[in-house]
C-alpha cells in the first residue's frame, strides 16, 4: 500500500493514542507479539528470523570470513581489530513503497545505522566516545587472528522481507539474535619467526566459539511521536501520523549506546529526555527477554543434540 | 509495558478452525493427476500447488484460470487450490489481487487526482476509477458539473481518503469505475481500517452492517474493511454538506474506541485463519473475545480461540 493516510484516520489514531487506546486495542507502550527463530539458515555462521505478528518479517544473517585487518591510516588503530560490516537490505516484495529504487533511502539509512551502533570502531570518533559502554559491545580484539595481518570479519546481513511497522527494532532483535546464534572456528597460529605467522582454522563443527561480548550487543527501541505522546512499536499506519521518531539504542545495562533522530517533526527537550530514559527501560526489559527465549532455544536445541536427535528448524513452513 | 517471544509453530491442517472453502467437488483426476499423492495435505480433497508444478499430463484436459501449458502439459502458474470443472482445470491462487463484478460494494483509498477523475487502490490489479460525474456534489444531488467543480476536485477527495463506493463499470483495460451517487457511499471516518485477502470477504446482500456493540462495519468485497463507531443514518441523510467532510465525530468515547478495536482485532483474528468474514461470525467472534483482554487480542494462540469459538457458534446455529 502506498504511504498514503486520510486526515479523518490521522485524527482517529492521534486521539486514540491521547487517550492510551490504539487502533489496534494495545497501549501506548505494548509491542505486539514476536516469533523469533535461530538458526535459520545452515550456510551461514549464525542466523535469525524474527517476525512481528501483523506483518514485519526480517531475516537476518551472520557470516564470519577472513580478511585483512583494516588499520586507520591517521591514528593507526584498528591492527588488532577484527571488523563487523552490516548491510541491510528491504526486499520489494515486502512494501509497494520498497518497489524499484523506493527502498534505497531506506537500506541506507538502515545500514548506517547498524553499522554505528554494533561496530566501536567506527570512522567517526566522536560516535564511539560519546557512548560510554563502547557502542557496540561486541570484543572486536578477539576477533583478530594475527596482529596487524588477518582478522575475522563478521558480515550481518539483514534482508526485510515484509513490512508491517518498525522494522529498526525488528532488525536489530534480528541483528542481537544473529550473533547469539554465531559461531566462529577457532584457530591456531604459529609462529614461524622472522615476524611471520601462519595460522589454521580447525574444521571441527565442536571446536568453535561464540562471538564474545554478545551479551552486550545492544537493541533499538523505536520511539514514535504522534502528538504529544510517544509509542513503542508503531503499525505501518501510525507511522505515517509520526511527526518524530527516535531510536534509542540500548545494552543489556540500560546503557545508551546511540540515538538517532528521524522525520521533520521536533521533540521538546523536555519530552526528549523522558522518550530517552523511556527508551532504556524499555530497551532492557526487551533484551531480558529475548535473551530469555534465546537461551530457551539454545538450550532446548542442545539438549536435542545430547541425545542425538536431529534438530530441525522450521525455517519458512512455520506459522 | 508488554512484549512476548514466541518461537514459531507448525502450521496443522487440523487445528480445529472449520475451513469453509468452495472445493466442493471430489478431485478425481483419476491417474492424470500427479503430485496429488507427494503432497501431505491430510484432505484427499485438497490439491496444493506451487508456481511450476505439473497438474496433470493427460491432453483430454482443458487449461483454465492460473495454468499453462508446455510440452502438452498443464502446470501451475500461481501457488493455490486445484479447481476441476468437468474437463477444465484451474488453480486458485492462495494469495490473490480483487476481481470484482458490477454492483460490488468496495472501500477504496484515492491514490491521485486526475482530469475529471480520482485514481483509487481497490487492492486489483489496476487502480479503479472515481469519475467526477460518479459523485453527489454538495447542494443537491441533481445539480450541473461546472467548472469550478474540476478545480476544487480536492476539496471533495485528497490523496489518502478513504472511500466506500459500489462498481459502476469495467473499462476496456479491465480497470474498474466506480460510484459514490448515494448517500450510503462516500468518505469514510471515525474508524480504523483493516485490509484482509479479498478472497475472505463473502457476498452478501448487505455489506454495510451496525453491529449490537455500537460499531459499524463495511465489508468491501475487495478486502479492505472499514470499522468505525456508529453514526446515525437519518442524521447523514439531513447534512449533505457533511459527505465531504474530514472531521472526525467529537463524542467517539474510549469505550467506543475499544469496541472498534476490538471488532477490527476480532476481523484480523478470521483473516489470520482463514475463515470466511460476514456479520454474523464477526459478532460471533466478538463475543469470544469479550473473555480476554483486549491487548492480548494480537496473540497468535488468542486469535486462533477467536477463530476457533466464532466458527463453531456459527455452526451450532446452523446445527
Amino acid at each position: 500500500m502506498p504511504g498514503l493516510i486520510s486526515p479523518a484516520e490521522r485524527d482517529y489514531i492521534l486521539k486514540g493514542i491521547e487517550c492510551n487506546i490504539r487502533a489496534d486495542g494495545r497501549q501506548r507502550a505494548d509491542y505486539r507479539e514476536v516469533t523469533l527463530e535461530t538458526g535459520v539458515i545452515s550456510q551461514t555462521s549464525g542466523s535469525a528470523r524474527v517476525r512481528i505478528a501483523g506483518g514485519t518479517d526480517v531475516l537476518v544473517s551472520v557470516k564470519a570470513e577472513i580478511g585483512p585487518v583494516q588499520v586507520d591510516p591517521e591514528t593507526g588503530d584498528g591492527a588488532d581489530k577484527g571488523q563487523i560490516v552490516c548491510s541491510v537490505e528491504c526486499a520489494p516484495s515486502a512494501s509497494q513503497q520498497f518497489e524499484g529504487r523506493g527502498a534505497d533511502d531506506l537500506n541506507n539509512e538502515l545500514t548506517q545505522m547498524m553499522t554505528r551502533f554494533l561496530s566501536n570502531s567506527t570512522s567517526n570518533p566522536s560516535v564511539s566516545s560519546t557512548a560510554s559502554a563502547g557502542a557496540g559491545g561486541i570484543n572486536l580484539s578477539k576477533l583478530c587472528i594475527i596482529p596487524g595481518q588477518q582478522c575475522w570479519i563478521l558480515f550481518v546481513d539483514a534482508l526485510v522481507l515484509d513490512y508491517g511497522g518498525n522494522l529498526v527494532d525488528a532488525v536489530f532483535m534480528g541483528a542481537r539474535a544473529a550473533i547469539y546464534d554465531t559461531r566462529i572456528p577457532k584457530t591456531e597460529v604459529q609462529d614461524l619467526g622472522d615476524g611471520q605467522f601462519e595460522f589454521e582454522v580447525l574444521d571441527d563443527a565442536e571446536d568453535t566459539e561464540f562471538v564474545e561480548g554478545r551479551e552486550n550487543m545492544p537493541i533499538c527501541v523505536t520511539l514514535n511521536k504522534i502528538g504529544a505522546r510517544h509509542i513503542v512499536d508503531a503499525s505501518p499506519l501510525e507511522e505515517l501520523c509520526t511527526e518524530a521518531r527516535l531510536v534509542v539504542a540500548v545494552n543489556r545495562s540500560g546503557e545508551l549506546c546511540g540515538q538517532q533522530k528521524g522525520h521533520d517533526g521536533g521533540i521538546e527537550p523536555s519530552l526528549l529526555l523522558e522518550m530517552i530514559q523511556f527508551g532504556k527501560t524499555t530497551g532492557q526489559t526487551l533484551i531480558k527477554q529475548l535473551d530469555a527465549r534465546l537461551q530457551e532455544e539454545a538450550d532446548a536445541d542442545l539438549a536435542k543434540r545430547q541425545r542425538g536427535e536431529p534438530v530441525h528448524k522450521l525455517g519458512f513452513f512455520a506459522q | 509495558m508488554s512484549i512476548s517471544f514466541h518461537s514459531p509453530a507448525v502450521r496443522t491442517t487440523n487445528d480445529g478452525v472449520v475451513r469453509r472453502r468452495a472445493v466442493g467437488h471430489d478431485m478425481d483426476l483419476d491417474d492424470g493427476l500427479e503430485g496429488a499423492a507427494e503432497s501431505a495435505m491430510k484432505d484427499p480433497t485438497l490439491h496444493v500447488v506451487t508456481p511450476g508444478e505439473l497438474i496433470t499430463s493427460d491432453t483430454a484436459f482443458m487449461r483454465g484460470h492460473g495454468t499453462y501449458i508446455e510440452q502438452e502439459k498443464v502446470l501451475s502458474s500461481v501457488a493455490g487450490v486445484v479447481d476441476r470443472v468437468n474437463k477444465l482445470i484451474s488453480v486458485r491462487p492462495l494469495h490473490t489481487r480483487y476481481t470484482g463484478e458490477i454492483g460490488d460494494v468496495v472501500v477504496g483509498r484515492i491514490t491521485e487526482v486526475a482530469q475529471k477523475r480520482w485514481k483509487v487502490d481497490l487492492n486489483a490489479r489496476l487502480d479503479g476509477i472515481l469519475m467526477l460525474s460518479s459523485v453527489n456534489l454538495p447542494g443537491g444531488v441533481q445539480r450541473r458539473k461546472q467548472e469550478s467543480d474540476e478545480l476544487q476536485m480536492r476539496t471533495f477527495f485528497m490523496e489518502g481518503d478513504l472511500v466506500v463506493a459500489e462498481v459502476q463499470n469495467f473499462f476496456a483495460d479491465g480497470a474498474y469505475s466506480i460510484h459514490t451517487r448515494s448517500l450510503k457511499y462516500g468518505k469514510l471516518r471515525n474508524g480504523s481500517f483493516i485490509s484482509v485477502s479479498p478472497g475472505l470477504v463473502q457476498r452478501s446482500k448487505s455489506h454495510f452492517h451496525s453491529l449490537s456493540c455500537g460499531v459499524d462495519v463495511i465489508l468491501g468485497l475487495n478486502g479492505y474493511i472499514w470499522v468505525s463507531a456508529h453514526v446515525s443514518q437519518d442524521l447523514e441523510e439531513i447534512d449533505t454538506e457533511q459527505v465531504y467532510s474530514n472531521k472526525n465525530k467529537e463524542d467517539i468515547t474510549p469505550a467506543d474506541r475499544e469496541s472498534i478495536a476490538r471488532i477490527a482485532n476480532c476481523i484480523r483474528a478470521l483473516a489470520q485463519n482463514f475463515v470466511f468474514i460476514n456479520a454474523t461470525i464477526i459478532s460471533f467472534a466478538y463475543e469470544a473475545s469479550l473473555q480476554y483482554p483486549l491487548k492480548d487480542m494480537h496473540k497468535k494462540e488468542v486469535m486462533r480461540d477467536i477463530a476457533v469459538e466464532a466458527t463453531t457458534a456459527v455452526d451450532n446455529m446452523r446445527g
